[in-house]
């Protein structure tokens, strides 16, 4: 991964590139240097963030007034029902917040119309941060801002059915046959072995165990349409075929984790956001996470879901923006944010230390060295929605894998054509 | 009539008219009358400036997007905005592609739910109707509330409901498999069209070869396949929500038409059916019109039942759905915009065959 620690130093070449281009670049990306304006005290920022309850709210509050009193600034926050929408409405308006929660896969929207002020570089070299997660806030080779932090798909196991059906430690899946295994034994007549979303975000994982991917490695093309997605793919609908791999919806949950706690499914495949969700929905099940299982050659993998902290190029305060994600992105408050929420440090040395503080989440840090991200290309979401749809028809056989692939890597790449 | 010293002119319009200003004002040139112009325009004057603001400006606004590559986090007439003329119209009607597919798919579930649900929830709303307007009925102000309930009930929240009732596991499925023994289909993730079923049931599995062409980037065997099941359940919700609302227009035309008119078709030896098909119907036909209208222009906008029920299957969504999705989510606000005047084309030009063939008045 020698290539990527390199990246902030390429950020000029890029830029460089991008400018020479003319894809509408501002003229003063192409030194690197982002000009940084205003004052770095007395500024009053906005701060906008979507929040998964009240305990995120709490944490981003108290430290939004940390920062203010330490820096002698102030910060307004506002907690946004619908994030997108709203930071939409903000850029269109021309009064964007200064920093705001941006989402991986709405990174290059932004991005490509020069909205995003290229500062990640300024508040820490990349290779402090997850590869994966400093790819996912690229563009055109610029790391345009830095990870706040991220989640990881795992396994989840209910302990007390595992029991019940006779497995020990050594039967936890390492691989696909020994997974089919122990979902045949846990499915029952009201419990299916395995729950899994029906969507690429939780069946991408299986593509990754098999050595598949979504884009090639320089990422100018879309690679759905594989050897290795289709086996994986062909797995996965065997498994629902067996009726000991079921949709949520099949089980009358809307998600994975509502099956699991339900105690309608003995596993599921959801990220870290369901030790939350446990414990406060279904405190009574017992259950364990443990690493995604590897594919039939070995290969590790898992899917990443990442946001970072967003300033607008218009900022009227961006000195004082980047200050205020300088503290934010902090080791020390990264663990506060952690502790506080359940999200996962995207600085490498703290999510260590995170991990090893808290052996529960070890299983969702341990994927973050080889996990995929989301893919970020402009239109993306209309193009997963229509793969997305076709997955509950996996189970019943109405949906073929070759063609679903086929025709995600057709869609896909359609959105890559200028 | 307090308003005879503005009506000066002998015109015979000019007396029923309640706006003069609005008059042919060439005329009437002489100082008084352009006086009352001016001031009947500053006295509607807010009156148009919201319409102004609110609705021409922004349709306006939209038309402007529809061919442009807006992704809505600039301002739309920034630098960063491209004219792209037809294309985002071109991407709908003549590209294959996904946004075409999608595109055709919506039109072809939307379709078959106003083919459905505009007669069912009419002939409904028109026997509820009569149900509580007969004089002899008990409670009738029961009924009238508890049909009109429906209506009144937020949209979203009527939906809830009815996901829970059609989930797989749900009551509807319990009920079917306590009295039949029937292993009911998960119905709102259920992507098979009713006409398929049925021809599957004939012994029809694979389509035609002529079926296999295509139309708006979907196949003429799936142009056919009728509502889905998952469609089936919103049809059946609309109909229950919105017939209230229309038993209530068809209740104030039903009590307008007096118990003489009934008498004397029962004295000339109507039976009841000749009566209510001769005297009754051809009397409601204004307002059958009106609920026809209504009815069709609303079905072809269905937008919240979608949010909450298409996520997760393509036979479910809508044209309005599409353009909303395709805005808010692919940040492809011209795409959007040109999704929503398709609409809005097909809605004037149905509304205006519609209109052709229901007339509201049998003597012109």
């Amino acid at each position: 991964m020698k290539k990527r620690n390199a990246l902030a130093s390429m950020a000029l070449a890029g830029a460089l590139v991008a400018g020479a281009s003319g894809t509408g670049f501002a003229a003063a990306h192409a030194h690197a240097k982002v000009t940084l304006t205003g004052k770095t005290h007395g500024v009053t920022l906005t701060l906008m963030f979507g929040s998964s309850g009240p305990a995120e709210t709490a944490a981003v509050n108290a430290a939004a007034k940390a920062w203010g009193k330490t820096s002698h600034n102030k910060v307004n926050v506002i907690n946004a029902s619908n994030l997108q929408q709203q930071l939409d409405q903000g850029f269109a308006g021309g009064t964007p917040p200064d920093v705001f929660y941006l989402s991986s896969t709405q990174m290059e929207t932004l991005a490509k119309q020069g909205q995003l002020l290229p500062y990640a570089s300024l508040v820490g070299p990349a290779k402090q941060f997850y590869p994966a997660l400093v790819k996912a806030f690229s563009y055109n080779h610029t790391w345009y801002c830095v990870p706040k932090d991220f989640s990881n798909l795992a396994l989840e196991i209910n302990t007390q059915m595992w029991k019940a059906a006779g497995l020990t430690n050594a039967d936890i899946p390492k691989n696909w046959s020994q997974l089919q295994a122990d979902a045949k034994k846990l499915t029952t007549g009201s419990v299916a072995g395995l729950s899994i979303g029906n969507t690429l975000d939780r069946i991408g994982a299986f593509f990754a165990e098999n050595g598949g991917s979504y884009m090639n490695k320089t990422g100018t093309k879309f690679v759905f349409n594989s050897p290795a997605n289709l086996q994986a793919l062909n797995f996965v609908q065997s498994m629902a075929k067996q009726g000991i791999m079921k949709f949520p919806q099949q089980l009358g949950a809307s998600w994975a984790g509502e099956a699991f706690g339900e105690g309608k499914a003995a596993m599921a495949t959801e990220g870290n956001w369901i030790i939350g969700a446990m414990k406060s929905s279904y405190p009574s099940i017992k259950w364990e996470a443990v690493p995604m299982p590897a594919g039939p050659k070995g290969v590790k993998g898992t899917l990443t879901f990442t946001n970072c902290w967003g300033i607008p190029a218009s900022s009227q305060h961006s000195a004082a923006a980047v200050n205020f994600v300088k503290y934010l992105a902090s080791p020390a408050q990264q663990l506060r944010f952690a502790n506080a929420f359940g999200v996962l440090p995207s600085r490498i040395a703290t999510a260590n230390l995170y991990a090893k503080r808290n052996p529960s989440v070890a299983a969702f840090v341990q994927g973050a060295r080889y996990a995929l991200p989301q893919v970020g290309t402009v239109g993306w979401p209309t193009v997963q929605a229509s793969f997305d749809n076709q997955v509950l028809g996996l189970a019943t056989g109405a949906s073929n894998p070759a063609t679903m692939l086929n025709q995600l890597e057709q869609n896909a790449q359609a959105l890559l054509r200028p | 009539m307090t308003t005879a010293p503005l009506d000066s002119t002998p015109s015979a319009s000019a007396a029923t008219s309640p706006l003069p200003f609005l008059r042919g004002a060439t005329h009437q040139r002489s100082s008084a009358t352009r006086g009352h112009n001016v001031f009947g325009w500053l006295f509607v004057s807010p009156a148009l400036a919201i319409l102004l603001i609110f609705l021409v400006v922004p349709i306006g606004l939209a038309l402007y997007v529809s061919f442009t590559d807006w992704s809505g986090v600039t301002s739309p007439f920034g630098s960063t905005v491209h004219f792209v003329g037809l294309a985002n119209y071109r991407a709908l009607l003549t590209q294959p592609g996904l946004t075409q597919s999608n595109f055709g798919t919506s039109i072809r579930n939307n379709f078959y739910y106003v083919l459905f649900t505009v007669p069912l929830q009419t002939v409904l709303a028109l026997w509820l109707a009569i149900i509580v307007n007969n004089r002899f009925l008990k409670g009738r102000g029961l009924f009238r509330t508890a049909f009109y309930f429906p209506s009144v009930t937020s949209s979203v929240a009527i939906t809830v409901v009815f996901i829970f009732l059609f989930q797989s596991g749900g009551a509807v499925n319990q009920i079917l498999h306590g009295l039949f023994g029937i292993n009911g289909p998960n119905w709102l993730y259920d992507t098979r069209g009713v006409f398929t079923l049925i021809l599957n049931g004939l012994g029809v599995h694979n389509p035609p070869g002529w079926a296999n062409g295509q139309f708006l980037g979907v196949t003429w065997w799936d142009w056919l396949a009728g509502p889905s099941l998952g469609m089936c359940v919103l049809i059946i919700q609309i109909t229950w929500t919105t017939s209230g609302t229309f038993m209530l227009m068809f209740l104030a035309s039903l009590q307008n038409i007096s118990g003489e008119v009934e008498e004397a078709g029962a004295v000339d030896g109507a039976s009841p059916w000749q009566r209510f098909r001769y005297v009754t119907l051809p009397m409601l036909r204004p307002t059958l019109v009106l609920v026809l209208t209504l009815g069709l222009i609303s079905t072809w906008q269905v937008f919240d039942q979608i949010v909450l029920t298409g996520q997760n299957n393509a036979t479910m969504t809508t044209p309005a759905y599409e353009s909303y999705y395709v805005s808010f989510q692919d940040n492809a606000f011209g795409q959007g915009a040109a999704i929503a005047f398709m609409l809005f084309l097909l809605i004037v030009v149905l509304t205006l065959i519609q209109r052709r063939f229901v007339k509201e008045d049998l003597t012109k």
